[in-house]
């Protein structure tokens, strides 16, 4: 099978700018903290090369399969001229032609199938990503709950909330699954037979 | 004798994309929504062989395997399992549970088919 297009190695221009300056954000609190939300934004990264990549890949197939489309009808139009007018011998060439256009066609559309499953792909690190941020959230609140920030000098209540973030991060660490996806493009994905 | 495959994912298009696979390919198919569901149509319907994603709401892929390896009739029936899931701790429950075969999404038509022909016959 013709090789994927794969766009994954050339991230968008747009996104590549706002990701270095995010990356150039303070820190926010110690590097587990900084870690985490790293890992966060490099999920939401890779869902939007998931569906950048997949949807270049569409608009290729459909481009090709078109323009494949529009030859084989010509095609079939000549041949048809060519029964009416001619004898076989020529026909045999065009009907050959007419073979490698199907095959490609068949080409394009199986790559079209590759790409069009990026949905799923996104979908599931979606909601991986959201239920990581809801767990870090109900963590935070309840060490927002426990937190004593009365009465506390200004540098002590920044330590005390750089300290409860940091463990919140630990907590939803320690609880979350890993990450259902492991695909960074449109490749195609490993077979193991039992 | 046409063959039957019960296709299982929560995602619609997938399933749709393995639907036009497999029918494309002359195998007939039985789509369904999460494990729940693909254990009531292995019961009412003769499979020759189930391919099914992992997560799954109701009911996942794993459950479904296992509770699909009890039955008398799927005891030999190849079971592939198609998921965006990789890890070695998850196919190797895949395997003890029973799993023919694990594929990676997202699927290549071409090398689907060779799969699925080669655990059918």
């Amino acid at each position: 099978m013709t090789e994927l297009r794969s766009v994954s190695g050339k991230p968008d221009k747009k996104i590549e700018d706002k990701l270095m300056l995010e990356d150039k954000e303070e820190v926010i609190c110690d590097s587990a903290v900084d870690e985490y939300f790293l890992g966060i934004k490099g999920d939401l990264n890779q869902a939007d090369r998931l569906v950048s990549d997949a949807v270049n890949n569409l608009v290729i197939n459909f481009r090709c399969i078109d323009e494949l489309t529009k030859s084989y009808h010509e095609l079939v139009l000549a041949i048809e001229k060519m029964t009416l007018s001619e004898g076989c011998g020529s026909i045999t060439g065009l009907l050959e032609k007419q073979m490698v256009i199907a095959n490609r066609i068949e080409q394009e559309l199986e790559m079209a199938i590759i790409s069009l499953q990026f949905g799923d792909l996104v979908s599931q690190l979606l909601a991986h990503t959201s239920r990581q941020v809801k767990m870090l959230n109900v963590e935070l609140e309840c060490f927002d709950r426990q937190g004593d920030w009365q009465g506390k000098t200004e540098k002590k209540t920044i330590d005390s909330i750089h300290s409860a973030v940091s463990k919140a991060v630990n907590v939803v660490k320690n609880k979350s699954r890993d990450k259902p996806v492991v695909q960074q493009g449109m490749q195609m994905g490993d077979i193991d037979i039992f | 004798m046409i063959k039957t495959i019960l296709a299982v994912d929560d995602s619609a298009s997938i399933r749709q994309m393995v639907a036009f696979t497999l029918k494309g390919a002359g195998y007939e198919v039985i789509q369904a929504v999460d494990g729940q569901d693909a254990l009531d149509k292995a019961n009412s319907h003769q499979v020759n062989l189930v391919l099914t994603d992992i997560n799954m709401p109701r009911m996942d892929g794993l459950k479904l395997l296992e509770l699909l390896r009890k039955l008398a009739q799927y005891k030999n029936i190849p079971i592939l399992i198609l998921t965006t899931e990789s890890g070695d701790e998850i196919k190797a429950k895949g395997r003890a549970a029973g799993a023919t075969g694990w594929l990676v999404k997202p699927f290549d038509p071409k090398r689907l088919l060779e799969v699925i022909g080669k655990v059918i016959s």
